[in-house]
């Protein structure tokens, strides 16, 4: 389970910076003027798969593959959870 | 106390993979990429050479029920998920019970719970042999043919695949007795509007998390007493998140068949069942969850549990 004292701040900022630049991709539409604080599902309606898909194109984007064993629906509350949980569950580089 | 006697079952040997559905229902490769990855969905179970009628007979076949237990079934009780398999006047549950010589029971369908119909309908079997002779039984037929877009494919969800399974029910024995049984039926999610089926996701996992733990303590048992869960197959990841919402280890719950078979319809339970044994997972004195959840018009969140 993440930490999120022990996450690195401009890593969890490089996170938020990249799920916002990838809404309106996953959701197939125009997003303006997301932050870390912009509900996933409240104001983007985004659903759970959806959800999944924005985690896949992450880790494309990042070149790192996430741990997802420890995901659950509470950490797609925000962009900021969401990025909180990604930055603290990166696998190691091979 | 409701018993099963012996469990049947048929996987045919054909597969359809995930990707083979996305054309018809518009799937991206991300979408793609997202059923293999964390809905562990690679390929459904597929029988295109068979009815449904033969489906369901080379699972009663399975049973190789004597000619005396065969006199003893008093009812047939086919679990289906969909209302309407077949075109009036057909009646697969009925040419299935001519071909065993069960002609004398009484049959008939039960699907109000979709696909946790299979619970119910042996709930219900052991409630009306309760009221039958002693040596009565009944059979529980599940399985269903994936014979259009809606029963091949749930969106966002599943993918579901063709076998079938028979189950002898007893009113009462020395193997897997039916300890509890829980049902929590949701009438506010029928319909097919956004925000239904947003809220249905959102409940989801805590609605079948809180039916197993409910048919846990019905049963005057805890969560640590519980050896095993035999979950309907929909996908690994609503698994995984009921069990961190109930503090059950995923390990336990038997997932096996959902990157193969796909989600069997009410046949999951029996069809995981029958793994079980083989694999030697359940003990004698062992208790096990069975449980399943059914959307269509309406929801039901279902668990059982059972003493192996």
């Amino acid at each position: 389970m993440s930490d999120t004292t022990t996450i690195d701040p401009d890593l969890r900022q490089q996170v938020v910076d990249t799920i916002c630049e990838l809404l309106p991709r996953v959701l197939k539409r125009e997003v303006s003027g997301a932050s870390e604080t912009t509900t996933l599902m409240d104001d983007l309606g985004m659903s759970s798969t959806t959800g999944l898909e924005l985690v896949l194109e992450l880790e494309d984007k990042l070149e790192r593959e996430i741990s997802v064993e420890d995901m659950g629906r509470d950490n797609f509350e925000t962009v900021g959870s969401l990025a909180d949980y990604v930055a603290g569950n990166l696998l190691p580089e091979e | 106390m409701t018993a099963l006697v012996a469990i049947g079952t048929y996987v045919p040997p054909d597969r359809v993979p995930i990707e083979s559905l996305a054309d018809e229902f518009e799937l991206t490769p991300m979408q793609l990429r997202v059923f293999r990855r964390y809905h562990k969905l690679g390929s459904a179970a597929h029988a295109p050479s068979l009815s449904l009628t033969e489906l369901l007979g080379l699972a009663v076949a399975d049973l190789r029920l004597t000619v005396e237990q065969a006199a003893r079934i008093r009812y047939v009780l086919y679990a289906r998920t969909f209302p309407g398999v077949v075109p009036y006047p057909l009646n697969p549950l009925h040419e299935v019970c001519r071909s065993f010589g069960l002609q004398h029971a009484s049959a008939f369908a039960v699907g109000h719970h979709a696909c946790a119909s299979g619970l119910l309908a042996v709930d219900l079997a052991g409630r009306l042999l309760a009221s039958a002779p002693p040596d009565a039984l009944a059979l529980v037929l599940t399985g269903e043919k994936a014979f259009t877009g809606e029963a091949r494919f749930v969106p966002e969800t599943s993918m579901f695949g063709e076998g079938a399974a028979a189950c002898l029910v007893a009113a009462s024995g020395p193997r897997d007795r039916q300890l509890s049984y829980v049902a929590s039926l949701r009438g506010e999610f029928d319909g097919e509007l956004e925000e239904v089926a947003g809220e249905f996701q959102r409940i989801y996992h805590d609605a079948l998390g809180a039916a197993v733990t409910s048919a846990v303590s019905s049963a005057g048992l805890s969560l640590s007493d519980i050896a095993l869960i035999l979950p309907h197959n929909v996908n690994v990841v609503a698994w995984q998140r009921v069990c961190k919402r109930i503090g059950y280890p995923l390990d336990r719950v038997l997932l096996d068949h959902v990157a193969d078979y796909g989600h069997v319809f009410c046949a999951d339970a029996f069809l995981n069942h029958r793994t079980a044994v083989a694999r030697g997972l359940l003990q004698p004195g062992d208790h096990y969850v069975i449980a399943a959840a059914g959307a269509g018009r309406g929801a039901t969140f279902s668990a059982m549990v059972f003493s192996h």
